[in-house]
């Protein structure tokens, strides 16, 4: 006997056995008098329910603020630091000052109170927690970012700019590498805080997660109160993860 | 010479590669952002409501003006907002103490058992916002200023534990082997070793957090905290818009004022 006749042998023994445990099942399924196009469909159907019933948070309602608040809030905030960072601002008499109380007022007033006034103004809905994430990212990013732009290393700016580069070269080339790295950095940190924010700010009239927060808080369902707070930390604790992670991925690569 | 046509066709072929990586990678940033524009702008917005610009800005100019009879009765609430803060970071302060020593890996007593007790016990302080904190001591002890310096002390304890256990780990360990071989205790070795060499820093670090609190203890009111957060709460539930700007006012001072002395007195020890 060689091995492949073993190997063929096997196989159909293979075969026998498999073919009978399905058959088994078979029969179980015949004599309970399970329905099968229901059993297959179960799946499906479970996740849809946990989604509708159970579990009553439209996920994207509570990403989607916070994600574009941080994208219009960096993108002002990086033009708002270049004006308020002392050492590379292109007016020191007034945009400098600009800059700097622009950034010191969004941040002076708390997240919360921000959503409030923009909910007043704009109505309930995301639209109001999306302005008051940018106010947000914009002290928080602007503040982080200037101080970056104020530690460049000046002797290559100058540098640049005594060979006859105009304001925006002497950005492209002589500041901006220097503070890539750091701008990651702050991002990604600013996008944690961000999304942190994004899960309260619901609570005073903007959406998301807060406003289930607040309903059940106002019918003094505790158990779902808690039950709501639990899932923030999750996502909280989720995202924060993730967010350790790229910023060592970014560490590691600059190294 | 094959060989270093060789390395070129890799180096391209990895270069292709990076650039096609960088493309998925925006193309699918500008697609979020797409999809945010379209589900918050479009789906989530009633733009009948919000009406022209004319009437927002209309709603806007009912904030213009500040109403110069409720400024005596913010006075008092200032003053409270000022005080929660400070105890709050105090109370903070004696939390995080212990969690800072269970969780700085060259002191903690159980090992990994108890550092990973207290590195959760930051990171849940951490991802808890100050208004949720806010929500469940008001639940606890009831309305009034203590559920709001609990509130800022448990969201305190993660950011000042985390910063005086890295101090710990990062502590010259000359000093504290010196106590150590000259038969002193535990206590002795944080006493005499690791305090003096952390002690700058920290205080540094509990200035800063005090002037992030009074930011917060703000708007601890909101949810039924004292403080300013209830005068702004009032003053919006009465659509008394001059005095939401007078409240703002205050706020906005007093914390330029905690700014100013937090820079002062950092520079001061540091």
């Amino acid at each position: 006997m060689n091995n492949n006749e073993i190997y063929k042998r096997n196989n159909a023994k293979n075969f026998i056995y498999v073919s009978l445990f399905f058959f088994v099942i078979y029969l179980c399924f015949l004599y309970l008098g399970i329905d099968f196009e229901r059993f297959f469909s179960a799946l499906g159907r479970f996740g849809s329910l946990i989604a509708n019933r159970y579990y009553p948070v439209e996920i994207p309602y509570v990403l989607e603020p916070g994600y574009l608040g941080l994208v219009i809030g960096v993108i002002i905030a990086s033009i708002l630091a270049y004006f308020a960072a002392s050492n590379i601002t292109p007016s020191k008499r007034i945009g400098y000052w600009i800059g700097k109380f622009f950034i010191i007022f969004s941040r002076s007033i708390h997240e919360t109170i921000w959503t409030i006034l923009f909910v007043t103004i704009v109505g309930f809905g995301m639209l109001a927690g999306t302005m008051a994430l940018t106010m947000y990212c914009i002290g928080f990013f602007g503040k982080l970012f200037s101080e970056e732009l104020e530690n460049v290393d000046m002797k290559l700016v100058e540098t640049i700019r005594s060979n006859g580069a105009n304001e925006m070269q002497v950005f492209a080339f002589g500041v901006w590498p220097q503070v890539k790295t750091a701008f990651t950095g702050i991002l990604i940190y600013t996008w944690d805080v961000c999304f942190r924010a994004s899960t309260i700010i619901g609570f005073f009239g903007a959406g998301g997660m807060g406003w289930y927060l607040k309903r059940n808080v106002l019918q003094l369902e505790y158990a779902r109160t808690s039950a709501i707070i639990v899932s923030i930390i999750v996502l909280v604790i989720f995202s924060e993860a993730l967010s350790a992670y790229m910023r060592d991925k970014i560490y590691k690569e600059t190294q | 010479m094959s060989g270093y046509q060789l390395t070129i066709d890799d180096y391209s072929k990895q270069n292709s590669s990076k650039i096609l990586k960088k493309v998925i990678f925006y193309v699918l940033l500008i697609a979020v952002i797409f999809l945010s524009v379209y589900f918050i702008i479009i789906l989530d917005t009633d733009w009948h409501r919000i009406g022209s610009g004319a009437s927002i800005l209309k709603q806007l100019s009912y904030f213009i003006g500040l109403d110069a009879k409720i400024m005596p009765h913010l006075v008092l609430p200032a003053f409270e907002t000022f005080l929660m803060a400070c105890l709050g970071t105090m109370l903070g302060l004696l939390l995080s103490l212990p969690v800072a020593w269970l969780g700085a890996k060259n002191v903690t007593p159980l090992g990994s058992l108890s550092f990973g007790f207290a590195r959760m016990l930051m990171t849940i302080s951490r991802s808890v916002h100050e208004i949720i904190w806010a929500l469940i001591f008001v639940g606890a002890v009831g309305l009034g200023a203590l559920p709001g310096i609990l509130a800022l002390a448990f969201r305190s304890v993660g950011f000042i534990s985390k910063i005086i256990a890295e101090n710990i780990e990062g502590a010259d360990k000359k000093p504290i082997e010196a106590i150590k071989a000259a038969g002193g205790s535990g206590f002795d070795v944080m006493y005499y070793g690791i305090i003096p060499q952390i002690l700058p820093t920290v205080i540094g670090t509990i200035i800063f957090e005090w002037d992030i609190n009074i930011r917060r203890s703000a708007v601890m009111g909101l949810v039924g905290a004292g403080g300013l957060g209830l005068a702004f709460f009032r003053q919006m539930h009465m659509s008394n818009y001059p005095g939401v700007t007078t409240v703002i006012l205050f706020i906005v001072s007093l914390i330029v004022i905690g700014e100013i002395l937090s820079h002062y007195l950092r520079k001061k020890i540091i």
